[in-house]
């Protein structure tokens, strides 16, 4: 099949945009590398300090305007940034695709995801309203306003180029906030492009500014004084003790979004076909880079006797194992294509270390995606084909760390209540997801599970832009979550005012 | 299962070349049989109009949690391989078969589609049963068209 028209067809010189203005880097620039053909699409630039402090001066300096300007003119602001993207919908969804290197459908998704995000959070006018008790006491009137606080910074990870960063920052410039967004340096052009289109849609200067980079900025932001507050999706150990931790000691209001493992359990009385259908996207979607990618599927044998049980498992996992030995993996743009590459070398090398790691751990290779098989002719720096385990226990490394990559570890449990523990000794809590027809085992899931997102026949629970992106245990630091009314709730500082008049 | 994968930008891009090939072709009809030109051409507008409900639905629905890559397995497209085209000394009852034959199958394209969608998808099963429904009624339009032209003398 075709590749789609590739909408970068030249090597772009990723600049920060700062004050309303494109501002060249003095930093060092780094290679943007299409992960599926291996060839530089753009080179982004690790911002200085300097260039840090400066973003943050100029968000500072647009904030006492900005704050100033009705929430209703700010949702227009929003409400054109809408309509910019989706006249610019596939464009978007394809440098998706070309940097990151998922598949022209998981990117679509993507970019509906984030405009999602900015539709909602035009709903400002009505999202920031306090509330108001009159004859509190004789003749005296209680009510309670939100304000925004200043300065965000905004940190995004490879995984989602352009739809995370949504997770927070229409919320924030909504509620009268100004922004510094630092996407990931490993394909930052999305966060170029939505910046173009703020400049379009007539933020005024200063409002929502982009500086590119690494770590060297992510510290920069950690400790500069003008920001109130950070957004984080990441790692656990980089969320644990880097953002949170650093942001405690500063005084910065916190969302750190971090690692997972999911469990994915199928009863015996799910609905077979859609169930296996579901787990494919769930652990094979994205190629797996994702923190709600089922990573363990658990067969759970409650109420069957061993020989059903044993029938059971052997059907769901021969299932599991030909429908992913059916997916497709190539390049994203070729539309027939249902996985694409890793992000990178590294990444895939290191999903290679657990299939290695999983070999040696005694856990039995059912599908080994090493051996590639790919749709089209491309350099295999960065693909793996899908990768399955069965006989993998709780103890073993692949059962436990995050794969971030497209590998499942199919375990047994007999029981919910013996699956329930297994999630449980997870140090991670952010999805689970059980298949099954059965309201009330379902209903038991729900209540018993320590995640932050439950799905009930859901393979990937995603949640919409006007539900938070819950979390818990290792997998999320922070109170309040992204999205919807906890973000408006994260983004602005909640006042009380008691009045009476003599 | 079928070889090539139907992913559901597959899908919606094979429906945007039959509505596309359609509205060309029963243009095309107007132009070369006068009578009923204001029947081909109201089809050829409805061709258009369900391409923009179709692309409108896919890029409203598509999300990364709705089995995107996955939807339309099994859908075996070479099942629905049609040739909207009208020979140059084509009577008017053999352009209003191939007119028929065209929309049945693509009809059938559209209810595979949803009913294989259906528990996946939102509202993309949805506009595609509608968009089959339109398709049906064309086959009734049509056939009644060719019955009046053979009762003809």
């Amino acid at each position: 099949m075709a590749i789609l028209d590739e909408p970068i067809k030249d090597v772009l010189t990723i600049k920060n945009y700062v004050d309303g203005e494109w501002v060249e880097s003095e930093g060092e620039l780094v290679n943007v590398v299409n992960p599926a053909n291996c060839k530089v699409i753009a080179k982004a630039p690790i911002s200085t300090g300097a260039e840090i402090n400066a973003a943050v001066e100029a968000a500072k300096k647009a904030f006492p305007e900005w704050r100033k300007t009705p929430p209703l003119a700010r949702a227009r602001c929003l409400f054109r940034l809408k309509e910019l993207m989706e006249e610019r919908f596939e464009e978007l969804s394809r440098v998706q695709t070309m940097e990151h290197g998922k598949t022209i459908d998981e990117s679509r998704g993507e970019t509906r995801r984030g405009i999602e995000n900015v539709e909602v959070a035009a709903g400002v006018p009505s999202l920031m309203m306090g509330y108001n008790l009159e004859d509190i006491a004789a003749g005296i009137d209680e009510y309670l306003i939100r304000q925004p606080l200043g300065v965000f910074g905004i940190i995004g990870p490879f995984n989602f180029p352009f739809m995370v960063p949504l997770w927070f920052a229409p919320y924030a410039v909504a509620t009268g906030n100004c922004i510094v967004v630092k996407p990931s340096s490993e394909d930052p052009i999305s966060q170029t492009k939505i910046a173009e289109l703020t400049e379009e849609a007539g933020f005024p200067s200063g409002v929502w500014n982009v500086v590119n980079g690494g770590r060297s900025v992510v510290s920069g932001m950690l400790e500069h004084s003008g920001i109130q507050g950070i957004c984080f999706v990441g790692s656990t150990p980089v969320a644990k003790d880097v953002i949170y931790s650093r942001c405690g000691e500063t005084g910065k209001r916190v969302i750190a979004q971090a690692g997972a493992k999911n469990f994915l359990l199928v009863m015996p009385d799910a609905n077979f076909d859609n169930t296996i259908a579901a787990c494919m996207t769930s652990f094979f979607g994205n190629a797996g880079q994702r923190c709600l990618s089922g990573a363990n599927l658990l067969v759970v044998g409650e109420g069957l006797n061993d020989r059903e049980y044993d029938v059971f498992y052997a059907k769901v996992l021969k299932a599991f194992v030909d429908a992913a030995s059916r997916i497709r993996v190539g390049y994203g743009l070729d539309e027939s294509v249902q996985m694409g590459p890793l992000r990178d070398k590294g990444k895939k090398e290191r999903v290679v270390g657990f299939i290695e790691k999983g070999i040696e751990e005694k856990a039995k290779l059912r599908l080994d995606g090493r051996k590639l098989k790919l749709v089209g002719t491309w350099p295999h720096t960065c693909f793996l084909n899908p990768t399955v385990f069965e006989d993998v226990t709780p103890d073993m490394t692949i059962a436990k760390d995050e794969i971030f990559g497209p590998v499942a570890a199919v375990m047994k449990a007999r029981s919910l209540d013996e699956a329930v523990d297994i999630i449980h000794a997870s140090p991670f809590g952010n999805a689970a997801s059980i298949f099954t027809q059965s309201g009330k085992l379902a209903r038991e899931f729900q209540y018993r599970v320590q995640c932050g997102n439950i799905g009930i026949n859901i393979g990937i629970v995603a949640p919409m832009a006007f539900f938070p992106f819950s979390g818990m245990k290792d997998s999320f630091f922070g109170t309040l979550h992204g999205q919807g009314q906890e973000a408006v709730r994260f983004f602005t500082e909640s006042k009380v005012v008691i009045q009476r008049w003599f | 299962m079928s070889e090539f994968k139907a992913t559901a930008s597959t899908i919606i891009n094979l429906a945007e070349k039959f509505e596309d090939d359609s509205a060309s072709f029963y243009e095309k009809l107007a132009e070369r049989f006068e009578k009923d030109k204001a029947v081909f051409l109201s089809i050829a507008q409805e061709s258009k109009k369900n391409k923009v409900l179709v692309v409108r639905t896919y890029r409203e629905t598509i999300t990364d949690a709705l089995e995107a890559c996955f939807s339309f397995e099994g859908l075996d497209l070479k099942k629905y391989a049609v040739e909207a085209k009208l020979g140059e000394r084509a009577s008017y009852a053999e352009a209003l078969k191939t007119a028929i034959d065209l929309e049945d199958k693509i009809s059938r394209f559209y209810s595979d589609a949803a009913e294989l969608s259906k528990n996946l998808l939102a509202t993309i099963p949805a506009a595609f049963r509608k968009v089959a429904e339109r398709r049906n009624s064309r086959i009734r339009v049509l056939e009644s068209l060719l019955n009046k032209s053979k009762a003809k003398p």
